[in-house]
């Protein structure tokens, strides 16, 4: 997959729309566990991401029990709530590979199989797919020339923008980081605590339309200290 | 009626209105054609009727041709519609030539216009030769399938095949309808119009006008089922389901579909209905013209609850036009149904008229979980399944196809 690198700190934030469109990945679907096991042990990179990271992109109920479809599967078409718990708590984003993040999802899923005298089974008609994704990434146009209308920027983002610049961002260098963060940062300590804000926010249990509620909360709630420090530190 | 792109902007809001203009620049001037086998009737065309005005509001060439078959020819693509949702149908070679034969002699008004598009959709079977008739093309080719081939028969899946399979892309509605081709398949769900009459906001005066037409009683919980009368929508078994409900609460039920003139089986089964029913005046069986959509319309808006009990289904509009109208839906656990109703949150899916009265039971006495239950349904629509959304899918693919369709990523 192709990597953007971000851009250097100080030049204007520019505003990328992401859109996304799933499509068949080829492989048979998966009528049990075992089966699901197989299939990820030889999908590609592609399809785990898919299914890890651009579920909040795709049109499907978002308010599911995990943020991975395979999870989400587990849990409501084998009934699975342990194996379904033990792969809901997986932070794809931490991984420093797909690769790495295959082997440890398949190594829970081996040790729950190795706990099971039965495997689950889906009923007829609830097999899971998969999928993979292509998406098309495009510069809106749009520019934010200073941190104090990042917020407002923001507020007129699509889910689409949110999620490039929010969650995608971590895959690409510097790791980890998203790119609100990232250009933030080179605008020196004034804005190192709106840095540390975006940073605590647990984006995993918001849908992308309520992380660009807490995106803009969180740095309205930073200035909003900031400009009572100010006032308290007058004489 | 023909609308720009912002008609949409109060609905969508303006940052969906600019992303669609952004991706409409990148194929600014484009020529699309789309073709199909009908102006009007069916969900296809309903959808060309707003597709091709949205993509010519963002400067996009794009047409919409019908091809012109003859009788026979209809009941040639008819029995191959049947097939490919896995009826057992019967098509001989001759058959197949005819349906052949219809085609070559639309290729050949349309091959001049089809070899020079930038992108060509042909829409369900009917046309699906018309690639193999159009050797110099120049553009990319879709082949868009509308119905559910998750099982088709396999005879006619195997020649319609031999048409699609050329193609450059397909274009399914839901993972489990689609089947394995050697070229990308890509899953696009449909979409309604929330301008179009059956959707549009209705003021009360309507509403209470249709209430009076079909007696219904503003003091009751009324339950409605929008759907032909086919036994796959199972209108018996919400009759059932509505007799478990009014032992301990009053309710009335509007069953309402369209008017079964050339089918022998709905006329059957609108009797087996009329039967269960009875003389129950809370019952109303309302046969209604295909064109009745803002009825259709205001008895959605006036219902507590919409059920729809089928125990197959395509993906289930009726179902999405439910929600949108911010109302639960009592779905049957199939199809599309599965991916739109989700318990507790947009409604419940039930597998029988005890299931379907217990959930609708539970809801009548939890009135505001019901309310936030049809708020959160109306944003799932709002998000996941308005034309907005199908059309930019449609963009997205095709500045997919101009791109690269190998390509995981691309940057414009």
């Amino acid at each position: 997959m192709m990597k953007e690198r971000k851009g250097s700190n100080m030049n204007p934030f520019e505003i990328k729309g992401c859109v996304l469109l799933i499509r068949m990945s080829g492989l048979p679907a998966a009528f049990n566990l075992r089966e699901l096991r197989d299939r990820i042990a030889s999908c590609s990179a592609d399809v785990l991401y898919h299914h890890f990271c651009e579920t909040p992109l795709a049109p499907s109920f978002d308010y599911p029990d995990y943020r991975n479809d395979f999870a989400v599967w587990i849990k409501h078409k084998l009934d699975d709530d342990i194996l379904a718990e033990r792969l809901g708590i997986i932070d794809p984003y931490s991984f420093p590979s797909m690769e790495k993040l295959r082997v440890a999802t398949l190594d829970i899923i081996d040790d729950r199989l190795s706990e099971l005298t039965v495997i689950p089974w889906a009923r007829p008609g609830h097999e899971f797919y998969f999928t993979e994704a292509s998406t098309v990434v495009f510069d809106t146009g749009e520019r934010v020339l200073h941190p104090k209308d990042l917020g407002a920027a923001i507020g007129a983002m699509t889910t689409g923008s949110i999620y490039y610049h929010f969650l995608e961002a971590r895959r690409r260098p510097p790791r980890c980081v998203d790119d609100f963060s990232s250009w933030l940062s080179g605008f020196g300590k004034a804005w190192a605590p709106h840095v540390r804000a975006l940073k605590q926010i647990d984006f995993s249990f918001y849908t992308l339309a309520e992380l660009r509620t807490e995106l803009l909360k969180v740095l309205k709630d930073v200035k909003g200290s900031n400009e009572r420090a100010g006032k308290r530190a007058k004489p | 009626m023909i609308r720009s792109i912002d008609a949409y902007r109060d609905i969508v809001g303006a940052p969906v209105i600019r992303q669609l203009r952004r991706l409409g620049e990148r194929l600014r001037g484009i020529r699309v054609v789309h073709v199909n086998s009908t102006a009007e009737g069916g969900g296809v065309a309903e959808i060309l009727a707003w597709m091709v005005p949205l993509m010519r509001d963002l400067e996009i060439d794009a047409q919409w041709r019908v091809i012109q078959g003859t009788p026979e020819f209809f009941s040639v693509t008819k029995a191959i519609h049947n097939g490919l949702q896995g009826y057992p149908v019967s098509i001989t070679g001759k058959d197949w030539e005819i349906y052949q034969e219809v085609n070559q002699s639309n290729a050949v008004q349309l091959r001049a216009e089809l070899e020079e598009a930038d992108i060509v959709v042909i829409h369900d079977p009917q046309p699906a030769p018309l690639l193999g008739m159009c050797r110099n093309r120049k553009g990319k080719w879709i082949w868009r399938a509308h119905i559910d081939i998750s099982r088709p028969s396999r005879p006619v899946w195997k020649t319609l095949r031999s048409h699609v399979e050329k193609y450059d892309a397909s274009i399914f509605s839901m993972n489990p309808f689609a089947q394995l081709l050697p070229h990308p398949q890509f899953i696009i769900a449909p979409s309604i119009d929330p301008l179009s009459e059956k959707n549009m906001e209705l003021d009360q005066d309507e509403l209470d006008a249709v209430r009076g037409r079909f007696g219904l009683n503003p003091g009751k919980p009324l339950l409605v089922q929008i759907s032909r009368f086919d036994r796959f929508k199972d209108p018996v078994g919400v009759i059932k389901a509505y007799h478990l409900i009014r032992t301990v609460i009053p309710v009335q039920l509007v069953l309402a579909g369209g008017e079964a003139t050339d089918d022998p089986e709905g006329a059957a089964v609108i009797g087996e209905v009329r039967e269960a029913a009875g003389n129950d005046p809370d019952i109303h069986v309302l046969l209604l013209p295909s064109d009745a959509h803002r009825t259709i319309n205001a008895l959605q808006r006036l219902a507590d609850i919409i059920i729809q009990k089928s125990t197959r289904e395509g993906f289930g509009l009726t179902v999405t036009e439910g929600l949108w109208k911010g109302k639960p839906v009592i779905g049957g656990d199939s199809g599309g149904i599965r991916l739109q109703v989700i318990g507790y949150n947009t409604g419940f899916l039930v597998n029988t008229p005890e299931g379907a009265a217990r959930r609708i039971r539970f809801l009548l006495h939890h009135r505001e979980r019901m309310s936030q239950m049809g708020v959160t349904a109306r944003e799932f629509v709002r998000e996941n399944f308005l034309l907005t959304r199908h059309l930019r899918e449609y963009l997205t693919l095709m500045l997919l196809l101009r791109s690269g369709v190998g390509e995981h990523r691309i940057f414009i």
